[in-house]
């Protein structure tokens, strides 16, 4: 009986043990996707560094939406950058400070995209901050250390936290938005005085003092001269200036020239030293002159160019005087006196086949043919030569084509052509091209070809544009040049480019047009009707309406005969 | 009970039996440690396996993160990437275009050192294992160990000295990881302890090296003495030791074992260019200008088809645009007169193709199954060059400038990149071997370290050679950050790749990187 109660009871006890054992052990269930914080989050977790500006988040009621969904970028400034700021608005804390200050201080620091150091550039950043100024980045040494600045106000101690809703960088310094125009800034500056005299005189200076509302066209870039600049030219003081340029004695006119001076000075547009480089002319404010833009070594200079195989020095840009931002702009302070050059229409007689590319080989460059092969659409091997990718990928060859003896090229200027095929449904589907600069004017445009057929019934009608202007007329790469006088072939818009008679080689007029600004043109062949590979192309004259359009005539040699 | 003692026998003879190869837990198709290191055979396999580990391929795919670079790769874009003779084609991955901006991000796959740690830990194995076999195998001498742990300490020792060019600072791991119980965090070690390590091995295998195997292949292809001695004077130069660097140098030229593939002469006007003198030295290889070179071969093809060869339209490295009129310059009043070393050798200056690991001659390209350049860590035509340097630091600028004239005229370097310093100036001849080395070695991986080289030498002096450079490499919106990032010392170095510092906890970042 003993023996079967213990039997009885000692199954009992075992099962209950184990049901006290495991019953209360609870299953966790992971309910988030996820650990990061939000940016607020992030600022909760250090509050050594963040308290302050975590409080002004409060205050300013933003701190709600910084810890929900999104995608912002922000620069955390620490606790002393605070008090420092603080101390400047003259507030004892956060709490007594003006509101609205706040308000505008957090969105300066907050951008609405993630933006990490990788694309922080000499130049502004590629958002703008919620409070509708951009921010400058560039990089700083202290004691052997680089690092990130923002604005030149503070540094970067902590780059590219990555968080929940977004990336945060921490900075030692509160960004102050700037609170003048560039007008006021310039202003300001005694050594500017001249240059602000002009402003005031020619009526510019209410457009520089002026923040625009639309954002769009808010932005001014100010190229401002200093008093010295100016002295290095000889020009002294604003009576000296006024005296030099005013023509007709009121500055007010567009068409005085101290107007024109300043209107040269002034671009539309947010232009930083590292974005102003990125493209090669810049619109100004006086219409349809530009400046140009080259970066040399480490020199930001203006207006360096070449005409007519001559080389035009620049003026530089004085790096530690420019970036300098402003509420509605930023200005630069260049090193030179500059004004814009009154160039009267030259012809250029264009020979496309000595590009810069050819020229470095000089195996082939004026010795035999070579290929210019795209592999692929992205590819580009000519910087001044592109077309349309050919979906027959075996068709996207540039040729250069040289030789004395070939009928092809045997009377071409210096005996060489650039040939590429094209035409629908397999070849290049346009041909374009970047002329040297040409100075604004009106010209007549003649495309010169050496006309070849590939088969008999090959044809290869094409339209051209300049500019994007489309030509009065077409031409056609197999078509020979007709007969008849100079006078008579002009008449119908024909002639003779080169030396020799045959009727091979031609130059079709294909229309006039107007340059508004004298810059590298465009010009583009698009193929209308048949196609092939054999479009010889030699030369394209640019010559301006008034003079003689026959002559020079051009031999192989490279050299030009005037009858 | 009868029924019970059958089945208790039964068990019995079951578990007797059948549990037999159950419980044995070695692997069927492999062999373990245990096992190995028995023979002298199995010594030569385990030296030759650190040489296959150098030639390596990659794994995952390229612009992905988790795309593991090659050594030879590696080799290549720690010692190129950040230098001015290349430059991004369209096909470049943004991590690489991150490199050569100096925006390089711990996340970048370039910083991982991986296939060099690997290598490094196959020498440590057979520096640690390979003496334990002496009781094993009794046909097995001293003379033969020795020639093989030469091997490991030259190979580790070369690693480290990457790695510290490289990183400056890094884990210094001399015992192998033979197995999980092994690995352990493994804090940095300052640079100078790195480099003592490194010439404290080649201090031990110069001793123990062999001067040759008795083939080409093997003599280009394994450490011999004059690896090591090459490897010293390389080192030697990195710690301004210079009378080290020229007893080095020395050693391999007064050997007599070496010389320079016949490039250019000239015949009065006329210039007499060798027609074999690509396919020697670049196509073929192990010719007799080479030190030591990483055997690619029809078996084992280089990765540099794909990062270089334009046939496949992806090329990932093009050369810089303006290469040819920058460093090479070309003479275009006379064609016949032109530097070898420049189009048709290291770039073709049409495509601006990167020409030297994918050139047969100089206009046909190589194909798929003919990729195997080899990859060049030193050849003769760079010792006379180091030494040229540790001269020139020494004050004997004349008889460097005499070795720079004949590295030119071999290549025949055209007139308008000839410096013509005068014996005394020694910044001019800096410069001068600096312009002459872009121009022998464009493209075999030393451009940068060459220029930090100069630069750091006696405290960054000359951090002007690397600040211009940068201003060439870097796009020009970044110019001005770029070269004020570089004179933060630390930026020379690569950050540590986050996977290495979330697996190794007491490494340390880069204080750049932060």
């Amino acid at each position: 009986m003993k023996k079967s109660l213990f039997w009885t009871i000692t199954p009992v006890v075992l099962l209950s043990l184990v049901v006290i054992v495991f019953s209360c052990k609870k299953t966790e269930i992971v309910q988030t996707t996820t650990d990061d914080v939000n940016i607020v989050g992030y600022l909760d977790k250090n509050p050594d560094s963040f308290s302050l500006f975590r409080q002004i988040l409060e205050r300013t009621e933003t701190a709600a939406f910084l810890n929900a969904y999104g995608a912002y970028t922000c620069f955390a400034p620490t606790n002393s950058g605070v008090r420092t700021y603080l101390q400047k608005l003259g507030a004892a804390s956060v709490d007594v400070a003006d509101l609205n200050t706040l308000k505008d201080m957090v969105r300066l620091h907050l951008l609405e995209d993630t933006v990490y150091t990788g694309s922080f550039t000499d130049g502004k950043l590629p958002v703008i901050t919620m409070y509708g100024q951009y921010l400058v980045t560039s990089v700083g040494l202290k004691d052997g250390t680089s690092s990130y600045l923002v604005n030149r106000q503070a540094t970067i101690i902590k780059t590219n936290v990555r968080l929940g809703n977004g990336v945060l960088h921490e900075i030692d310094n509160v960004l102050l938005p700037a609170v003048k125009t560039i007008a006021q800034q310039l202003a300001e500056k005694a050594e500017y005085s001249i240059f602000v005299q002009a402003l005031q005189a020619t009526g510019h200076y209410n457009l520089l003092n002026t923040v625009n509302p639309n954002l769009a066209q808010r932005w001014i870039t100010v190229f401002a001269e200093s008093n010295q600049a100016l002295a290095d030219s000889g020009i002294n003081s604003f009576a000296a200036l006024r005296t030099k340029y005013s023509q007709t004695g009121n500055p007010l006119n567009a068409n005085d020239s101290l107007n024109m001076y300043v209107a040269y000075h002034i671009s539309d547009g947010l232009k930083f030293l590292g974005d102003i480089i990125g493209t090669a002319t810049h619109e100004t404010k006086l219409p349809q002159e530009v400046i140009s833009v080259k970066l040399i070594g480490q020199d930001v200079v203006l207006n360096q160019d070449i005409f007519n195989g001559v080389l035009e020095l620049g003026i530089k840009l004085d790096r530690s005087k420019s970036d300098l931002a402003a509420t509605n702009g930023v200005w630069h302070d260049a090193a030179a006196h500059f004004m814009v050059k009154y160039r009267k229409p030259t012809a250029l007689f264009w020979d496309v086949s000595s590009f810069e590319e050819i020229m470095k080989l000089p195996a082939y460059y004026k010795r035999q043919n070579y290929n210019f092969v795209r592999a692929t659409e992205a590819e580009k091997p000519i910087k001044d030569h592109y077309w349309g990718w050919g979906p027959l990928a075996g068709t996207n060859t540039l040729s250069y084509i040289y030789s004395t003896s070939s009928s092809i090229t045997n009377f071409a200027y210096n005996t060489d052509v650039n040939m590429l095929p094209m035409g629908l449904p397999n070849r290049p589907i346009y041909w374009e091209m970047k002329t040297p600069p040409i100075i604004k004017g009106r010209y007549k445009v003649w495309v010169c070809y050496r006309a070849q057929k590939q088969s008999s019934s090959s044809n290869m009608l094409c339209q051209v544009e300049v500019n994007g202007t489309l030509m009065q007329r077409t031409m056609n790469f197999t078509e020979n040049r007709p007969t008849g006088t100079d006078a008579e072939l002009e008449a119908i818009g024909w002639k003779r480019y080169i030396e020799n008679t045959t009727n091979l080689f031609a130059a079709r007029q294909v229309g006039t047009i107007d340059f508004t600004t004298t810059k590298q043109q465009t010009i583009r062949i698009t193929p209308l009707t048949g196609t092939q590979n054999n479009n010889n192309l030699d030369m394209i004259h640019f010559i301006p309406v008034d003079e003689n359009q026959i002559l020079p005539r051009f031999r192989p040699d490279g050299s030009k005969i005037f009858l | 009970m009868k029924k019970s003692i059958i089945y208790i026998l039964f068990l019995v003879a079951v578990a007797n039996t059948g549990c037999k190869k159950w419980l044995d837990l070695k692997p069927q198709d492999g062999i373990i440690k245990e096992e190995f290191w028995k023979t002298k055979e199995q010594v030569k396999a385990a030296v030759f396996g650190v040489y296959s580990s150098m030639l390596e391929s990659s794994t995952n795919i390229y612009g992905r993160t988790t795309y593991i670079p090659s050594l030879a790769e590696q080799l290549f874009v720690w010692g190129e990437g950040r230098a001015d003779n290349i430059s991004p084609s369209t096909f470049t991955s943004s991590d690489d275009l991150d490199l050569m901006n100096v925006n390089i991000q711990p996340v970048n796959v370039n910083a991982n050192w991986r296939p060099l740690y690997r290598t490094i830990n196959f020498c440590n194995t057979v520096i640690q294992k390979a003496p334990e076999v002496l009781s094993n195998d009794n046909t097995f001498t001293q003379t033969e160990l020795d020639s093989y742990l030469s091997e490991a300490l030259g190979i580790r020792a070369l690693m480290y000295f990457y790695l510290v060019r490289t990183f400056g600072d890094v884990p210094l791991k001399t015992s192998a990881t033979l197995s999980d119980e092994d690995i352990t965090p493994l804090a940095k070690s300052p640079k100078d302890s790195i480099l003592k390590q490194i010439v404290a091995d080649l201090t031990a295998a110069e001793s123990k090296a062999v001067t040759t195997y008795g083939d080409a292949a093997s003599d280009k292809g394994r450490i011999t003495k004059y690896t090591i001695n090459a490897l010293q004077a390389d080192v030697y130069l990195w710690m301004d030791k210079y009378t080290d660097c020229v007893t080095a140098c020395d050693k391999i030229i007064n050997s007599q074992r070496f010389g320079l593939i016949r490039g250019a002469t000239s015949n009065g006007i006329t210039i007499d260019y060798n027609p074999n003198w690509f396919n020697s030295l670049y196509y073929t290889g192990n010719s007799n200008e080479g030190i030591f070179e990483l055997q690619f071969d029809e078996q084992r093809l280089n990765p540099y088809y794909t990062m270089f060869s334009t046939i496949q339209n992806s090329p990932r490295w093009l050369a810089a645009s303006d290469l040819m009129d920058r460093v090479f310059t070309v003479d275009f009043t006379n064609d016949q007169n032109y530097d070898m070393r420049g189009d048709g050798a290291s770039v073709r200056a049409a495509t601006t193709a990167v020409w030297k690991y994918t050139g047969v001659t100089p206009t046909a390209q190589r194909t798929f199954n003919q990729s195997f350049a080899h990859w060049f860590f030193y050849r003769y035509a760079d010792i006379l060059m180091l030494k040229a340097e540790a001269l020139n630091e020494l004050g004997q600028g004349q008889a460097a400038i005499d070795i720079i004239y004949i590295i030119r005229a071999r290549g025949n370097a055209l007139a308008a990149t000839d410096l013509m310093p005068t014996a005394t100036d020694k910044n001019l001849i800096q410069d001068f071997i600096l312009q002459e080395r872009a121009r022998e070695f464009c493209f075999e991986g030393k451009r940068w370290f060459d220029v930090l080289r100069n630069a750091k030498r006696d405290n960054y002096q000359r951090l002007n050679i690397l600040l211009n450079m940068v201003a060439i490499s870097v796009p020009s919106n970044q110019q001005q950050s770029a070269q004020v990032k570089m004179q933060d010392k630390n930026a020379h170095y690569m950050p540590i790749y986050l996977n290495e510092l979330q697996t190794n906890k007491l490494l340390v970042q880069n204080p750049f990187y932060r």
